[in-house]
């Protein structure tokens, strides 16, 4: 894992977008960046990487490199690349584990280059690729797309032909510094800007071979990059983990608080989990018009904890977080677990959930579990996983707000204590029930009995046909259809529709609310009961497992009871009961309706 | 007021009957610290004034105490440690930083040799690279001093931080 380490803000370059305009004058003291990197390593990173400004310019360059290598970590540069043209800085950067550099070139010719970052620039930030090319390194030169680059993008694909072994990247310009204040000469619209580097990606692939360069692309949304969501790369595909600025004493997790996704859009988007939604600045002038979310696309419904490290308890009992330092760990990334004596460090590294996300899932909702099981899949969740609450030892602390929190094992079991709210609610049907997306049958001790005491007539619907068969030899006392909601047709009409744990199956919800209704009598009782995303904190065995496994996603959307809530506000039912998801609580909510007399 | 031979009646001016001598000294080209250097080292044997006419401008009269009138001879070697002091005011100004290292070097030196501790941390290799074409220097270095004239400092290249707000259409640097 890399740590970032900016050592001043001074440059030889002047770009146009500028991100530290208004501090090009401040540099860290030489003792700062060397306790900083010594603290790297102390926190357990593999790589330091320097940054600006523009850290070569520093005459401690190789003092640094020196300090990093000798502290057994490998050496990494965010560059113009400009000094990188001097062969002799490059053998002996090279020489002190230099294995990552970040390079920038903004044009595939002097003029556009050179007119980007306002220097005679281009022969030596290219010839820094010539040097470094060929040597082993995890290489990319990122090109900032602004109005000025962007019906140019071609020209770099070509310009990095030469150099299989790089990453070309190309990034949205940040309305930050120098790109805030010249808002309306740099920034492109999002969605023109996007198109082109579309364009560059698809011409990079009819032009270059497999041997690379390879390409990628960041800070796009990535519903207006169809067909490249996978070329997606930022500081965390990256394997950056934090990052210090001048003057900070300590390191912070890299994160994406510049960006958000505007939730009038990118609520309930298949994408939401990876993408990196718009730069603030950007949202603030131009709202979220250009946004095209997907919601016809399965996502996860979980993500893993894995293990990373045990932790040393603290010898006077007090947290060892206020020990080691609060600031470097991720809030929603980064999980804490005691059990007695043993603490543990976990990590979530997934990109199917967006860090805000994590965070909710963690903090918010409550939904974390150890997954105490040895299956890929937890299928049994009373039996496979055990509840992570936040310790009583945080209570007080005047850190806990923003401290990713250290979590314990909760005793009581909350999966069969939520569930029986519903197999209470689905022990006073009667009449015509439709059941749809039967699935698991889990509730077959429940609605057998009732079938066979002639209280209820059960049907039950289910897409996948082979399943439907199978479960026709299995609950012969059932009426089931191979079909969907949509599809389904019957002169029935019923006295209580359940959506069982299959909400989130449909891919309109809306629409599939609609149906229910005109399948329901009047006065007809809706239940619908679904799950909300959950985080497993898992060895690396068992993510190994769980990731490689054969389960496939099955979910359109995660949504919560206020999410359905929300969407029957002009239908004719009167919620009668309803349970949320929250710390303390299952992963599963439970929303039982009436249906008006008027449907 | 008379001319002296050989000098501009407007740079130096003689008062024969006070025995004093009169300079015009340009404020842009000669800073006051290197006016009062200068003065220094005629206080020994000479009366001195410095007044400012006007902004741009000071004016140091000079009489002799032993009543010398060779008020030429008196201009001329006041003009001549005027523009030694300014010049080595220049040089002390730009040398500052490597002055102030060897200078606390030496200090250092001065509080006892280092522990072997301190000797363990300290580098002896030369690390700094070459830099031949000038690459490592900063933008507002290379680009700043060229946009300005002499400053009040008596022509030292004031260095700004050289950020330059675009007022072109397109971004580029004008």
């Amino acid at each position: 894992m890399k740590a970032l380490i900016k050592v001043g803000y001074g440059c030889n370059d002047h770009c146009s977008f500028c991100h530290t305009l208004d501090v090009r004058h401040i540099d860290a003291q030489a003792d700062e960046v060397s306790l900083k990197i010594k603290r790297a390593k102390a926190l357990g990173h593999s790589m330091v990487v320097l940054s600006g400004g523009e850290p070569t310019i520093r005459p401690e360059l190789l003092t640094w490199a020196k300090l990093v290598a000798s502290l057994d970590m490998d050496f990494g540069l965010v560059t113009n690349g400009r000094v990188l043209s001097y062969p002799d800085v490059v053998e002996k950067l090279l020489a002190n584990r230099l294995r990552y550099v970040y390079l920038s070139l903004h044009g595939g010719n002097a003029r556009i280059h050179n007119r980007l970052v306002r220097s005679e620039a281009f022969d030596q930030t290219y010839g820094a690729l010539d040097q470094l090319s060929g040597r082993g390194l995890d290489l990319s030169a990122n090109c900032v797309v602004t109005k000025q680059n962007v019906d140019h993008l071609c020209d770099l694909v070509d310009a990095m032909l030469p150099y299989p072994d790089a990453t070309l990247k190309f990034s949205m310009v940040e309305p930050k510094g120098g790109g805030k204040l010249l808002f309306d000469t740099l920034i492109p619209r999002v969605e023109y800007a996007a198109a082109k580097v579309c364009e560059a990606l698809e011409y990079a692939a009819s032009n270059v071979s497999a041997a690379g360069p390879t390409m990628s692309h960041g800070g796009f949304p990535l519903c207006l990059m169809t067909g490249y969501e996978h070329q997606y790369a930022d500081l965390k595909t990256d394997r950056f983990w934090t990052m210090i600025e001048v003057g900070e004493p300590d390191y912070f997790p890299v994160d994406d608080k510049n960006k958000l996704q505007p939730a009038d859009k990118c609520r309930g988007c298949s994408l939401s989990g990876p993408c990196p939604g718009l730069y603030r600045v950007y949202h603030d002038v131009y709202g979220s018009s250009e946004l095209t979310p997907v919601r016809t696309r399965l996502r996860s419904n979980s993500f893993n904890y894995t293990f990373d490290a045990r932790v040393r308890p603290s010898p006077d009992g007090s947290c060892p977080l206020l020990r080691i330092g609060v600031t470097p760990w991720d809030y929603g990334r980064h999980l804490f677990v005691a059990n007695g004596d043993r603490i543990a460090r976990f990590n979530a590294d997934t990109r199917d959930f967006s860090d805000q996300e994590i965070a909710d899932i963690k903090h918010e909702r409550g939904q974390i579990y150890l997954d105490v099981s040895t299956k890929s899949a937890p299928d049994d969740f009373a039996r496979d996983l055990v509840l992570l609450q936040r310790s009583e030892r945080c209570d007080g602390c005047p850190e806990r707000a923003h401290c990713t929190g250290m979590f314990e094992p909760a005793p009581q079991s909350v999966f069969e204590r939520d569930d029986e709210l519903v197999r209470g609610w689905l022990s006073e049907l009667t009449g015509e029930v439709l059941d749809i997306g039967f699935g698991e049958c889990r509730y077959d001790q429940i609605l057998q009995p009732l079938v066979e005491r002639e209280i209820i007539r059960y049907t039950g619907i289910d897409p996948d046909i082979a399943h439907v068969d199978r479960a026709k030899a299995e609950r012969p006392w059932a009426d089931l259809h191979g079909s969907g909601l949509v599809e389904f047709t019957s002169a029935k009409r019923f006295d209580a529709l359940l959506v069982l744990r299959s909400w989130n199956h449909f891919a309109d919800p809306r629409a599939a609310l609609d149906r229910l209704l005109t399948l329901a009598n009047p006065s007809a009782t809706v239940i619908i009961v679904d799950n909300e995303a959950f985080g497993l904190a898992r060895t690396r065995k068992q993510s190994e497992r769980g990731e490689g496994g054969n389960a496939a996603f099955e979910h359109y959307r995660n949504d919560s009871a206020d999410d359905v809530h929300g969407l029957t506000a002009e239908l004719d039912l009167e919620l009668l009961d309803r349970h949320v998801v929250g710390p303390g609580t299952s992963n599963q909510w439970a929303l039982r309706y009436r249906v008006g007399s008027g449907a | 007021m008379t001319a002296l031979d050989r000098v501009p009646e407007s740079l130096v001016s003689a008062d024969s009957a006070a025995g004093a001598v009169h300079l015009t000294v340009d404020a842009n080209i000669y800073p006051l610290d290197a006016v009062f250097a200068a003065a220094f080292t005629f206080m020994k044997r000479h009366w001195l004034f410095v007044d400012r006419p006007d902004a741009d401008h000071y004016k140091v009269t000079l009489a002799a105490k032993d009543g010398d009138d060779d008020l030429g001879s008196i201009a001329g070697d006041f003009a001549n440690e005027l523009l030694s002091c300014a010049y080595r005011q220049r040089l002390a100004k730009e040398s500052r930083a490597t002055v102030e290292a060897v200078t606390f070097q030496a200090m250092a030196g001065a509080m006892g040799p280092p522990s072997l501790e301190e000797l363990e941390d300290f580098d002896f290799s030369d690390d700094a690279f070459e830099d031949p074409l000038g690459i490592a220097q900063s933008w507002e270095e290379k680009y700043a001093k060229k946009d300005k004239t002499a400053d009040d400092d008596g022509g030292d290249a004031a260095t700004s931080d050289g950020d330059k707000t675009d007022d072109t259409d397109d971004g580029d640097a004008s």
